[in-house]
């Protein structure tokens, strides 16, 4: 194998079993030799044909004479790219669900198979053509009938505490996943449930009972002895069950949203629309663009347009209930390609954890070959009083090319954005968005979607 | 199950000095899991064998059906 420089991934040193570290655009994932009597357990037990055939975990495969800086190199393990690398924080109710339920069944697996999860992070599981994946192939350790489950409460800070919370509380409380990478802590979940929540015998367990202890037991300094082999394997597996079912079992419920329905809210005739799909659909022809994200996308009506034609689409909205129900339609149709993600594009995800390296931005996980823009420009400038300039400054570092809408003053949309506020946007009109676009990107095409709407759609590429 | 909720509330609230102390920041979790452990535990052994018996009573009452004749003459001839 030829020498080329290996780029150690940031967010991989919390488990000295190994480390994730990149060769170009390939990834690799180190095993250490402290690591190597776990790996040759879940190897040899049958335990990881069974994952990764049951498609929970990453395919990978050992690479053999890797030359390997590192001298505690046990073996090099050469894993399936992931396209696009999202986070919990980033994920709707029903897709960290997933996430839980997949991690709960890998953990069912384990134990058949006498392993455990010995470690439960949410940011081990990414999404791999529409489902869940564990993507962690160090996170495996022997089990010993009687010790307890080590991730236990991992699991309940990272899956559980933010499930509830969205689904008893809000669904916008998925976000402090964001503020808590290491999971929200119990204790604030519990004082964020209802009351009602306490007559749930698993909430009460698996949240209120356990912050509970933690607070409890965390505070004196003498030791504790606990009687080995005291958690039964039966207890084991009844703990697991008892989460599937209380995982299964919550619903998410936040009503209808402001964009809930997309489709009934159009302001343009059908026409239109089915204009504007087919101008949108020979921009992508032209282009043939590996990735696309298409910003403020909705339910994905026009990422569909993208994933049809085979290219990997990041559906991205900041409505949680337009999120879900994009994820929803992925898995009842078994769509491959879409990736629905909540990101509000006037705040996206910035860089977080330890020295701002651990979770990457959203731009340091770009450029995209393509940005979609449509019906979301007006919303930026006179609801989050962006100019032309600062939208086409900002897209030109995100997509290498872009399909953007003007949607003009005299459109119905923009009429009710200004209805109960000052214009202050005299500089909002066709002439200025083509010319402060201008300055970022070359116009290639631009085509008004017609049948008496004055909205118009354009294809860009970035000046270099 | 309201009488192991019940149960799990007097717990909760009567008896607020610690009987265990801190081993590490997961020993609260332990407890946890040896708490929930018995309760769950038993409902998963409840429910297995439930499962078992269901299984052997659905077989026992069972009509043979008429896919099940094709497939035993299939095998014979």
């Amino acid at each position: 194998m030829k020498k080329r420089e290996l780029i150690r991934e940031a967010s991989s040193f919390r488990d000295p079993s190994g480390f994730v570290f990149y060769s170009g655009n390939t990834i690799y994932r180190q095993v250490n030799t402290s690591y190597k009597n776990d790996y040759l357990h879940f190897k040899n037990s049958g335990l990881c044909k069974k994952l990764v055939d049951e498609k929970l975990l990453i395919p990978f495969r050992e690479v053999s004479n890797f030359k390997s800086a590192d001298s505690e190199a046990f073996a090099v393990l050469k894993t399936e790219t992931i396209p696009f690398i999202s986070y919990p924080y980033e994920w709707c109710f029903e897709q960290l669900k997933d996430a839980a339920l997949c991690t709960l069944r890998i953990q069912r697996v384990c134990l058949e198979h006498n392993m455990s999860l010995k470690d439960a992070s949410a940011f081990n599981i990414q999404f791999l053509a529409g489902k869940p994946i564990m993507i962690d192939i160090l996170s495996f350790e022997r089990y010993k009938e009687g010790l307890p489950w080590v991730a236990y409460l991992q699991f309940c800070q990272q899956f559980l505490s933010p499930l509830l919370l969205m689904a008893k509380v809000d669904s916008r409380l998925g976000m402090v996943s964001g503020i808590f990478l290491d999971g929200v802590p119990l204790d604030l979940t519990s004082r964020l449930l209802p009351k009602s929540s306490y007559l749930n015998f698993s909430t009460l367990a698996h949240i209120h009972m356990h912050a509970h202890n933690q607070k409890k037991y965390g505070k004196s300094s003498s030791s504790v002895r606990l009687k080995s082999k005291a958690l039964t394997k039966n207890m084991f597996l009844g703990i697991i069950d008892n989460l599937e079912n209380l995982i299964r079992n919550t619903k998410y419920s936040n009503g209808q949203t402001e964009w809930g329905e997309y489709s009934n809210m159009m302001n343009y005739t059908q026409a239109a629309f089915e204009n504007k799909k087919k101008i949108v659909k020979s921009y992508l022809v032209r282009q043939q663009p590996k990735s696309v994200w298409d910003l403020g996308a909705n339910t994905g009506e026009f990422s569909r347009i993208a994933a049809g034609l085979g290219i990997f689409t990041i559906s991205f909205d900041f409505d949680h209930a337009a999120v879900n129900t994009n994820y929803l339609q992925i898995k009842k149709d078994g769509e491959t390609n879409i990736l629905p993600l909540l990101m509000d594009v006037a705040n996206p995800t910035a860089d977080l954890g330890w020295a701002h390296e651990e979770r990457k931005s959203l731009q340091k996980r770009g450029p995209s070959d393509l940005v979609m823009a449509l019906a979301l420009t007006h919303h930026l400038c006179i609801s989050r009083n962006l100019t032309f300039r600062l939208i086409a400054s900002y897209f030109q570092k995100i997509g290498k090319s872009l399909i953007i809408e003007f949607v003009p003053k005299s459109d119905s949309k923009v009429r009710t954005l200004l209805r109960n506020r000052k214009d202050i946007f005299p500089w909002y009109n066709q002439k200025t968005f083509e010319s402060e676009s201008s300055k970022y990107f070359r116009i290639l095409k631009r085509d008004p979607i017609g049948n008496n709407s004055l909205r118009i759609v354009y294809l860009m590429e970035r000046k270099k | 199950m309201l009488a192991i909720i019940l149960l799990l509330l007097i717990y909760f609230f009567v008896f607020a000095q610690p009987t265990y102390a801190y081993l590490d920041p997961g020993t609260g979790s332990y407890i946890t899991q040896l708490m929930i452990g018995f309760v769950a535990g038993g409902l998963y052994l409840l429910k297995v064998y439930w499962r078992k018996i269901a299984a052997v009573v659905k077989r026992l009452f069972r009509k043979p059906k008429k896919t099940d004749e094709k497939k035993r003459t299939n095998k014979r001839s």
